[in-house]
């Protein structure tokens, strides 16, 4: 018998994924456009790859494994990306239009991946990017709806099954004040400090429950606090004084704003990288996505150096 | 006092088998050979992934001589985007995939590729390595092994799954590899535990395979006289 490599093979990934949506071997087989003995086949070369049962078998129905379940997230991003990587091979010599829909979160600043996008676009002359900026649920919908290939953004809170995401990196909360604030100018900050301050707070950040509970915890009442629906807005009211705010200190550009790290705060944001699984990727989303991927954006390093950093 | 690891224990020899005046094939065999003598029980479950790989012929489905080498889209360890066609406009080129900034023979290998390259620079042959190690290990990879060239970064093995280059570690040697210090997933930035088959591709500006080395045994590479061969034979 001529044996299949126990390498990852493309398309044993594509029929076990069938099957662990379908929890059906029949009707995965259809789904997949092969024979039933083919699909059997090739979940058994899988098994040898991975080597250990992907699926017990109980009439009709499949159920997985433990390591069926265990590999079968993995499997299905490393499936669209190496898909990915085939479209790469297959358009690549044909420079033609590279349409890229991206959706970031309007808490993330954007000036941290304009050098990506800028390097996007000088190998990809073809680009032309559409950029989406919206709130957390704004963005899942933007890649619910495929109005957006990729996004950037913090815990997005989905229950979506389909939603993948990788980390990025972290950023800790701290304090922005306005450069004529009292406080600017401070080493670090205490909540007791902000007793008489009037809080900016951006309902519509992705961690505004957490912060909320953070700053219900730390006797921090909201009563004296004004809204505001934009990180934009939130910035342009600290700078004009209005009050003072608490996001993460990552998510601004340095414009005259000061940042102060807040004692007894340990509030930190994970802001990733979000694919819908399954999602075909064209040229400049999968490039986008691995530069993303690759670049050294200080993840594992932890918030306390980086609250270092920026002061 | 935690116990010193085994990749701290083993810097000392890995650092003299990397210097040794011998043959890339001796070099990393020395490691080998000293890896086992401190830890038969890691060689063991190395021999059994290796000889499980290699019963089922891993990587046979890889680009062959004379079939056309996928095109790819990579960032190098600068971050900047590199194609398989900018290398071939300048010449025939060497791709090495090698598994990581972590690997022992890895270092060894890119390291003797970095000795490579001076013989051939000159003659308009190129070489790239492929990892699939996030930047900042990409760099400390490429300076480590004094290397001229770029370290390509293949994310999620990505295109070396498309090549059938991708294996997945599997849970027992996975474990030792965690105990030993030896921990992918770090670099990777993900848990997968994939790694690719090291592999050689000698490519001719044409994108055609001029010669490969494919070898699950990823303590085996292809001899430095080999690849110089094929390059300088490549049109």
């Amino acid at each position: 018998m001529n044996r299949e490599g126990s390498s990852l093979e493309m398309h044993h990934i594509r029929y076990f994924l069938a099957v662990g949506e379908t929890l059906n071997l029949t009707r995965a087989a259809e789904r997949c456009n092969v024979a039933q003995p083919a699909l059997t086949r090739a979940i058994k070369a899988l098994e040898t790859e991975l080597g250990g049962e992907l699926l017990r078998r109980e009439r009709a129905l499949s159920h997985l494994t433990e390591l069926g379940q265990r590999m079968l997230p993995m499997l299905r991003q490393c499936y669209d990306t190496a898909l990915a990587a085939k479209m790469v091979a297959a358009s690549i010599r044909k420079g033609e239009a590279a349409p890229l829909s991206v959706a970031v979160s309007h808490t993330v600043a954007l000036g941290r991946f304009t050098p990506t996008l800028q390097e996007l676009s000088r190998a990809l002359p073809g680009l032309q990017l559409k950029l989406h900026r919206g709130s957390g649920s704004e963005v899942a919908e933007y890649l619910r709806l495929g109005t957006a290939e990729l996004a950037i953004a913090g815990p997005l809170g989905e229950p979506w099954s389909r939603l993948d995401s990788l980390p990025l990196f972290e950023e800790p909360f701290g304090l922005v004040v306005s450069p004529t604030h009292r406080l600017a100018g401070r080493d670090t900050a205490e909540f007791k400090d902000l007793a008489s301050e009037t809080l900016l707070i951006n309902t519509r950040c992705e961690m505004i429950g957490e912060l909320r509970a953070c700053l219900e915890a730390n006797g921090i009442l909201e009563t004296a606090a004004h809204q505001v629906a934009t990180q934009e807005d939130l910035l342009a009211l600290v700078k004009a004084d209005l009050g003072v705010a608490i996001i993460p200190v990552g998510a601004m550009e340095t414009n005259g704003l000061n940042r102060i790290p807040i004692k007894q705060l340990n509030l930190v944001r994970r802001v990733s990288v979000y694919t819908v699984a399954g999602r075909r990727r064209a040229i400049a989303c999968s490039a986008l996505f691995n530069m993303l991927r690759a670049a050294d954006w200080g993840f594992n390093t932890g918030a306390k150096q980086q609250a270092r950093a920026c002061r | 006092m935690t116990e010193p690891k085994l990749t701290d224990k083993l810097e000392d020899s890995f650092a003299r088998c990397r210097a040794l005046d011998a043959p890339l094939a001796d070099r990393l065999q020395a490691f080998a050979d000293e890896l086992r003598r401190l830890v038969p029980s890691f060689a063991a479950a190395v021999d059994t992934l290796v000889s499980r790989l290699a019963e089922s012929n891993a990587g046979a489905t890889a680009p062959k001589v004379g079939e056309p080498m996928p095109a790819f889209l990579l960032p190098d360890e600068q971050g900047r985007l590199v194609r398989l066609e900018d290398f071939l406009g300048k010449g025939p080129v060497a791709l090495a995939f090698n598994r990581g900034h972590w690997c022992p023979y890895c270092r060894i290998n890119i390291n003797a590729l970095a000795r490579a390259e001076e013989e051939i620079a000159a003659e308009h042959r190129h070489i790239a390595a492929i990892v699939p190690d996030r930047q900042k290990f990409a760099m400390w990879l490429k300076s480590d092994a004094k290397a001229p060239f770029p370290v390509l970064m293949d994310m999620d093995n990505g295109y070396a799954m498309t090549l059938g280059l991708a294996i997945y570690v599997g849970d027992e040697l996975k474990h030792m590899m965690v105990t030993s210090g030896w921990d992918p997933s770090v670099s990777q930035g993900t848990d997968d535990w994939m790694l690719p088959i090291p592999a050689t591709f000698i490519i001719g500006t044409d994108g055609i395979v001029r010669a490969r080395f494919v070898d699950p045994d990823y303590r085996m590479r292809m001899a430095i006289e080999d690849m110089l061969a094929a390059l300088r034979s490549a049109t």
